[in-house]
C-alpha cells in the first residue's frame, strides 16, 4: 500500500488523538492571542454602551450545559459590561428549563466579582435592585408575548420566590418599553421568535449571542438589522470580554477577572490550524490516488 | 497539580471522561453515562414543572378561590393523557387543536413581517445603501448590497424548478449555486469552530477545576 492510500486509510482514532493534542498543549502551555473585535460585535458593545441610563439591559438565557462553553462567556461579558456601566439588568430564561441553573450562576458569580471591589452600598451589585433574575417560564409565545404588556404578570414572582411587584427595581423595567435592547443567547432559534413576537409586536430591538454552527442562519438578520449586533461562538464572546476588558480598564477597574473564552482562543486557533491542515492533505491524497486509479 | 476535592467535580469529570470514552468504541460506561444523562433531564424537568409551575401559577391561585377559570384549562391540558386510554384517546385532539390553533394564530401574521418582508426590504438597493456610516464607507456598503441581491436572486432561479434551466436562467443558477456552495463552505467552517469550542470547554473543566493543571 502506497503513502497515500495509507493515510486514506488511516484509523479515525488518531485524528482524535492529533486532535486532542492540539486542543490540550496551547492550554497546557498558553500563547498571546488579543482577540480584535469584528463589526457585528463591535456594534453590540456600542449599542450597549451608549445606552440612555433609564433602560434597562434584558438578557435572555435560552442555551443548555451542552452549549455552555460557547455561551456562557457571553453571559458573563454582558452581565460585567451591564455592571459596569450601571446599566438595570433584567435576565430570564424562556427556551428550556435545563436553562436555569446556568442564568443563575452567571448573576450570582458577577454579582459576586463586583461586590468583592465594592466600598459602599452604591457601589455594590445589590439583587432586587440593579439585577433581578425571573427564572423560566412556559409557554414562551405567552411569555414573549405578555412581557410587552407586564412583565409582572408573566413572572409574579422571580427566581428566588420574591414577589416581583415588589421589588425595587421592578418600576424600572415594567416592559419592553423600559428595556433598551434584550439580547437572547441561544442554541437553537430562540432568537428569531423574539423577532417574531417581541421586535415586529413592540418594536423592542434585539441583539444575539449563538453557538458557531448556527451562525451563518443568523447573518441575514444581522444584515437586515433586525440584530443590532451578534456574537457568534466562543470567538464572538472572546472579542466581547476584551471590549469589556479595555472598557474597565480604562475605568480603572482592572481586577484581572477571568476570561474563560479568551483563554480558549489560543487552543481554538491551533485546531483551525490542524483542521486546515486535515483538509488540504485529505484532498492531496485523494486526487493523488484518483490519478493513479484512472 | 491540584486535584479537586469537591465529590461533584469528580462525578462531572468521571462522566466526561465516560462520554469522551465513545470516541474509542461503544462501550458500558459510555451507555451509563447516556441513559444517566436522559433519565436526570427528564426528572429535572418534572420535578420544576411541579414546584416552578402547577403549585405556583395553578394549585396556590386555585385553592385559595382565585382564577378558578384555570381549572377548565387545566382540564383541558389534563387531556393529554387520554392519550394510555384507547377507548377515549381520541379526546387528545382538543388540546392539540388549541395549541395549534393559538400557536398559528399568534405566530403567522407576526413571522410574514418578521422573516419574509423585513428580508425582502434588506435586499432592496437604494441611495442610502451607498452613504457611509459607522460600519464602512458607503461604496463598500453598496457593493455588499448589490452582492446580497445578486445572491438571492442567482440563488432563487437555481431552486426556481417551474422553467428548463435555459436562456437567461441558465447562467443565474449558475452563479446561484457559487452563492450556495459559499454558505456551505462558511457553515461548515462554523460547525468546525463550535465542536472544537465544546471540546474546549470540556478540557478546561478536567484540566482546571478537576486536575488543577492550569490557572
Amino acid at each position: 500500500m502506497r503513502f497515500w492510500d495509507k493515510l486514506l486509510a488511516v484509523d479515525r482514532r488518531w485524528i482524535y488523538v492529533v486532535v486532542w493534542l492540539v486542543v490540550m498543549l496551547p492550554l497546557l502551555f498558553p500563547f498571546a492571542i488579543r482577540p480584535v473585535a469584528m463589526p457585528p460585535v463591535e456594534q453590540l458593545f456600542n449599542y450597549i454602551d451608549t445606552m440612555p441610563e433609564d433602560k434597562a439591559l434584558l438578557i435572555s438565557v435560552d442555551y443548555t450545559p451542552d452549549t455552555e462553553p460557547e455561551l456562557h462567556p457571553m453571559t458573563l461579558a454582558l452581565l460585567r459590561h451591564a455592571f459596569a456601566n450601571r446599566t438595570k439588568v433584567g435576565v430570564l430564561c424562556v427556551g428550556s428549563v435545563m436553562s436555569v441553573g446556568l442564568g443563575v450562576n452567571a448573576v450570582e458569580s458577577v454579582t459576586e466579582e463586583f461586590n468583592q471591589h465594592a466600598t459602599t452600598n452604591a457601589d455594590s451589585i445589590i439583587y432586587g435592585r440593579d439585577v433581578v433574575f425571573w427564572g423560566w417560564s412556559t409557554p414562551f409565545v405567552t411569555v414573549l408575548l405578555g412581557m410587552g404588556e407586564k412583565i409582572s404578570n408573566v413572572f409574579p414572582v422571580d427566581y428566588y420566590g420574591n414577589t416581583t411587584e415588589e421589588m425595587e427595581i421592578t418600576p424600572h423595567i415594567r416592559n419592553y418599553d423600559d428595556a433598551g435592547i434584550l439580547v437572547c443567547l441561544a442554541a437553537s432559534s430562540i432568537p428569531l421568535s423574539w423577532i417574531t413576537y417581541a421586535q415586529v409586536q413592540f418594536g423592542l430591538p434585539l441583539g444575539c449571542g449563538i453557538t458557531a454552527v448556527s451562525a451563518a442562519d443568523f447573518y441575514i438578520y444581522l444584515n437586515s438589522g433586525q440584530f443590532t449586533g451578534m456574537l457568534a461562538g466562543m470567538k464572538g464572546a472572546a472579542e466581547y470580554e476584551e471590549l469589556v476588558e479595555q472598557k474597565m480598564v480604562a475605568e480603572g477597574k482592572d481586577w484581572g477577572l477571568r476570561r474563560r473564552a479568551t483563554e480558549a482562543m489560543s487552543s481554538q486557533t491551533a485546531a483551525h490550524l490542524a483542521i486546515m491542515l486535515f483538509i488540504i492533505v485529505g484532498n492531496v491524497a485523494f486526487f493523488a490516488t484518483r490519478r493513479r486509479k484512472q | 497539580m491540584n486535584l479537586a476535592t469537591d465529590p461533584w467535580v469528580w462525578i462531572a469529570a468521571l462522566l466526561t471522561i465516560a462520554m469522551f470514552s465513545f470516541l474509542y468504541r461503544e462501550n458500558p460506561f459510555y451507555r451509563f453515562g447516556e441513559h444517566l444523562f436522559v433519565g436526570i433531564s427528564n426528572g429535572y424537568f418534572i420535578t420544576f414543572m411541579w414546584h416552578r409551575i402547577l403549585v405556583p401559577y395553578l394549585f396556590d391561585p386555585v385553592s385559595q378561590g382565585q382564577k378558578l377559570w384555570l381549572i377548565a384549562i387545566a382540564i383541558i391540558g389534563a387531556l393529554y393523557f387520554t392519550r394510555f386510554i384507547p377507548k377515549v384517546s381520541w379526546l387528545v385532539r382538543i388540546p392539540i387543536a388549541v395549541v395549534l390553533g393559538y400557536g398559528a394564530g399568534a405566530s403567522i401574521p407576526r413571522a410574514i413581517d418578521g422573516h419574509i418582508l423585513q428580508q425582502i426590504r434588506a435586499t432592496i438597493i437604494t441611495r442610502a445603501s451607498f452613504t457611509d456610516t459607522l460600519a464602512g464607507p458607503g461604496w463598500q456598503l453598496g457593493l455588499w448590497t448589490v452582492i446580497i441581491a445578486l445572491g438571492v436572486i442567482c440563488t432563487i432561479a437555481y431552486f426556481f424548478f417551474s422553467a428548463r434551466q435555459k436562456g437567461i436562467l441558465k447562467p443565474a443558477s449558475r452563479i446561484g449555486i457559487i452563492f450556495v456552495m459559499v454558505g456551505f463552505g462558511a457553515s461548515f467552517g462554523y460547525t468546525v469552530m463550535a465542536r472544537i469550542s465544546l471540546f474546549i470547554g470540556r478540557l478546561q473543566f478536567l484540566l482546571r477545576d478537576w486536575l488543577g493543571l492550569i490557572g
